[in-house]
This record gives structure tokens, sequence and C-alpha cells, in this order.
């Protein structure tokens, strides 16, 4: 469904992709790990255009293209297809939650106002927050916050969704909620793509793991070929780091 | 001898003339926030030449005292209108060129103002808008500039005041607005009644002042959401 091949991005003379190449398939919910710096962020941005790659080719069903020279045509349609959750949330400041997931509907794509409504209402009741239709940002909680962040994501129907550490800027007692809305989406078969730091959830529920660092991608496969037989002794070294007695769960 | 009786005669006298300050200010609000919009686009934009120049340009202005950019504007815009275009406008209004050295004056601060406000609205809400299919300008209007609004206020209501005093300079040209009345009262009383004069001047200015801070104030509470 997605495939992206041999990605590169640099800011000045920092190389921050050097070759990355992902595929997913409709249904993939695929943990993409590594040390911080090491171009996982980057990566998501590269694939919807928040940032502009140096070089790669995307494939998207029936879209193939360059991402360097893609035309704004090309990105609407990406855009269209893809939505982003924020590790900030970047809730709209001005906007109450339920406008913040009427915004993609009535303005990105043309929905009439009542159908947006509706729909906005349905996503938000979908994450729990049914009861703060009205509530601004300011006034949720951060998992509240990111909660409404998915409903934007998941209202505008999108082929993927990119998630982007969605919970490491939450208090640890907030992080369950909102990797509980993220469990029922992968059940319903949505398709992601999840940056994170959250060992159990990348085990438990993704399909497929991706380990970067430095720019490349290290070693792919599933959760428990990466968990429990890690090829490369960087990936070894990393999750010795990231999980606590990593040695003895194996 | 302080006379209260013509302090207030002079009050009188002079508001009439406050309809020219008005539209003094009211024009030189509006040129700046054009001319403010298009520095701080080009401040804020990726063409490095656009921001050089935008930045020089309110440097610039920083360091030019009022009075002297009206005198150059004055006497130095007709000269360059008429050595470009070959049209004499000496006999322009002296409004026209207050208007235009105040816009210039203002267009620079605005400029700042603006910029700040839309860096403090922060690069993640627009990010956010693309990301759900709204295009560049969309975002701006509909999420950027609202925040950015709400946070230039406080900063806007001071501009618009400052606008307000500088505007009483206009009268070293020609420009009869309520400063420029003053002046005559003072000349018709052949110098006196000084004091009384230029206190009923001070307070419109300072009623004036005070009624924009109030409206700012309230607009900025009714504004305060979330
Ligand atoms: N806009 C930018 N300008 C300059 N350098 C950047 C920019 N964005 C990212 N970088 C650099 O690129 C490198 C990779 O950043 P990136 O955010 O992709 O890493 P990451 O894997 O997401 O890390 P983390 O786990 O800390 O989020 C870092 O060295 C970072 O400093
Ligand atoms: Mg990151």
């Amino acid at each position: 469904m997605l495939k992206i091949t041999d990605v590169h991005k640099a800011f000045g003379d920092n190389e921050v992709l050097k070759g990355v190449s992902i595929e997913v398939e409709k249904g993939d919910v695929v943990a993409v790990l590594g040390p911080s710096g090491s171009g996982k962020t980057t990566l998501l941005r590269s694939i919807n255009f928040l940032e502009r790659a140096d070089k790669g080719r995307l494939q998207f069903d029936d879209i193939d293209v360059d991402l360097k020279n893609a035309s704004k045509a090309d990105i609407k349609k990406i855009r269209k297809k893809t939505a982003f959750v924020f590790q900030n949330y970047n809730l709209f400041a001005n906007k109450t939650a339920l406008q913040n997931v009427t915004e993609g509907l009535i303005i990105g794509r043309k929905v009439p106002k009542a159908e947006a409504a509706e729909r906005a209402k349905k996503a938000l009741d979908k994450v729990g927050l049914s009861e703060r239709y009205d509530y601004y940002p300011g006034q949720l909680s951060g998992g509240q916050q990111q909660r409404v962040g998915i409903a934007r994501a998941i209202a505008v129907n999108p082929d993927i969704i990119l998630f982007d550490e969605p919970t490491s800027a939450l208090d640890p007692e907030l992080i369950g909620e909102v990797l509980n809305v993220m469990k029922e989406l992968a059940k319903e078969g949505t398709t992601m793509i999840v940056v994170t730091h959250e060992m159990q959830f990348a085990q438990d529920v993704t399909n497929k793991v991706i380990f970067m660092d430095g720019g490349k991608v290290v070693e792919e496969g599933t959760p428990k070929d990466i968990f429990t037989h890690p090829k490369e002794e960087r990936t070894k070294q990393f999750l010795r780091r990231v999980i606590p007695n990593y040695d003895y769960s194996i | 001898m302080f006379y209260i009786d013509i302090f207030f005669k002079h009050v009188w006298n002079i508001l009439p003339y406050l309809k020219t300050t008005f539209l003094v200010a009211a024009i030189t609000f509006l040129v700046s926030v054009l001319l403010g919009g298009l520095i701080a686009s080009g401040m804020l934009g990726k063409n490095k030449p656009g921001q050089m120049l935008a930045k020089a340009y309110v440097n610039l202005m920083r360091c030019v005292p009022p009075i002297v950019l009206l005198f150059i504007v004055y006497y130095g815009a007709p000269y360059l209108v008429s050595s470009l275009f070959h049209k004499d406008i000496n006999g322009l209004d002296a409004i026209y060129f207050a208007i235009i050295s105040l816009s210039l004056l203002h267009g620079a601060s605005f400029a700042e103002m603006m910029r700040g406000a839309y860096l403090a609205v922060g690069k993640g809400q627009e990010e956010a808008a693309l990301s759900i299919g709204l295009t560049k300008w969309q975002a701006f209007y509909r999420i950027i500039f609202p925040q950015a609004f709400v946070v230039a206020l406080p900063i806007l209501g001071n501009s618009i005041i400052g606008l307000l005093k500088d505007g009483a300079l206009a009268y070293s040209i020609g420009v009869v607005d309520i400063t420029g009345r003053a002046q005559y009262l003072i000349s018709m009383n052949l110098g006196g009644y000084v004091l009384e004069t230029y206190l009923a001047l001070a307070l419109i200015y300072w009623i004036l002042s005070s009624i924009t801070q109030k409206a700012f104030g309230a607009l900025e509470r009714r504004l305060q959401k979330g």
C-alpha cells in the first residue's frame, strides 16, 4: 500500500536519513524504534511532506512520486490519504475539541457542516471524549488533548495514520488511556506507523517492528523477531538499554 | 494665574478638530497594517534578499526620530516625485505627507509586532493544519491569524495610542488637527493662555488614550479563551 524507497535528508551538514526504505501493507501496525536522533521523526514527517526529503521515492496505492520534486497536487493527494498525530498534540488552541476535529472535514475535505459535526462527534466518542466537545485544548489534560489529536486524525478517514511518539509528552498515569485508544484502532484494522518508546505496546500491538539507528534501518521484522531474536548487535544494545532486565525476559 | 474658564473654552474649541486627528490616525493605521504585513512576510519568508531588505527597513525606521522623518518626507517627496515623474506635488495638502511619514514609521513597528505574534503561535499549529488537508493560506487565516491577533492585542493597543500621539507632530508641517488647532489658538491670543491651551490639549489626548486602552482591554478579555 505504502512504500518509500531510499529516503535521504540532511539538515545542513547533518545527514539525518541515509537511505531509508520501508513498506507498509494495508492493516499493518508498524512500530519504529530507535535511539534519540536516529531520524524517526524526520522519516515520518517526510512521508506527508512536513519535511522535504533530499531524495527518495514514495509509492502510495496508485501514486508514485519523487519525494524531492513532488508537485503541490501530489502533496495534496498524499496528505488526503494520511493523518498525523504529533508528540505535542498540536491541537488548534483557538478551537474547541469538536472544532479541532471538524476543521479537517469542513475546510480540508469540503464535507458539509452537519455531516462533519456528526462524524467529529463519533470520532470524539470513540476516543472517550463525548463529555468534552466544547472544551478548548487549554482546558483538557494532556491525555485528553492527545485523544482529541487522535480523533482529529481518524475523522478524516485516512488510509494510514502516522504517530510520532504520541505518549512521550504525557505524565505516566495518562499514557495508558492514549495507548488503549491506539490498541482499539489497531484491532479495527487501522493502518498505522507508530514511532514510540513504549516497548510493551510495540511488542503486543504491532505486527512489524523497524529498528532505526544513525539514519538507517538496522533491522526489521515481526515483534517476536526483533524482541526475542534480534540479529544485529546494535538492536540488542538498544533493547538492553530500554527494557529493564531485558536479558532475563528473553 | 490659571483661567479655568479659558481652559474649558479651549477644550471646546479644539474638539471639532478631532476629525482631522482621527482621519490621520485611521488612514495611517490602515496603511501601516498593509505595509507592516508586507514587511513581516518579508522578514519571515524564505527569500534571503527579501529578509535583508525588510530587516534593514525596520532598523532604519527605529533610528529616525519621527519629526525628522516627517520633514524628510515633506521636503523630499516632492523632490523625488518631480525628478522621477516630472510632476509637481508641492501644492498637495500637508495631511498626505503626514500620513505617508507616519505610515512609513509605524509600518515598521507593526511589522515587528506581527512577526513576534506569528512566531509566538508556533510552527506546530501550521503543521497540524497542513496535515489535515488545509492549504497554507487556510492554515494562516483560520488557525494562525486568530491566535496571533490575540497575542498581538496588548501591543496593538499601545501602537494605536502611539500612532495617535505621533500624529501631534503633523502640525509642524501645517496640518490642523487638534494640536494644530491648539497652536492656532495660542497665536490668536498672541502667546497668551499657553498653559490653559496645552492642558486642554493634553486632556483630550488623555481621554483618547484611555478610551483606546479600555477598549483593547475589553477586547482582550473577550478573546481570551481556552
Ligand atoms: N528542523 C531541523 N533543523 C535542523 N536539524 C534538525 C531538524 N529536525 C531534526 N533535526 C536533527 O535531525 C536529527 C534527527 O532528528 P529526529 O527528530 O528525526 O530524531 P528522532 O529519531 O525522532 O529522535 P527522538 O527520539 O529524540 O525524537 C537530530 O540530530 C536533530 O537535531
Ligand atoms: Mg522524534
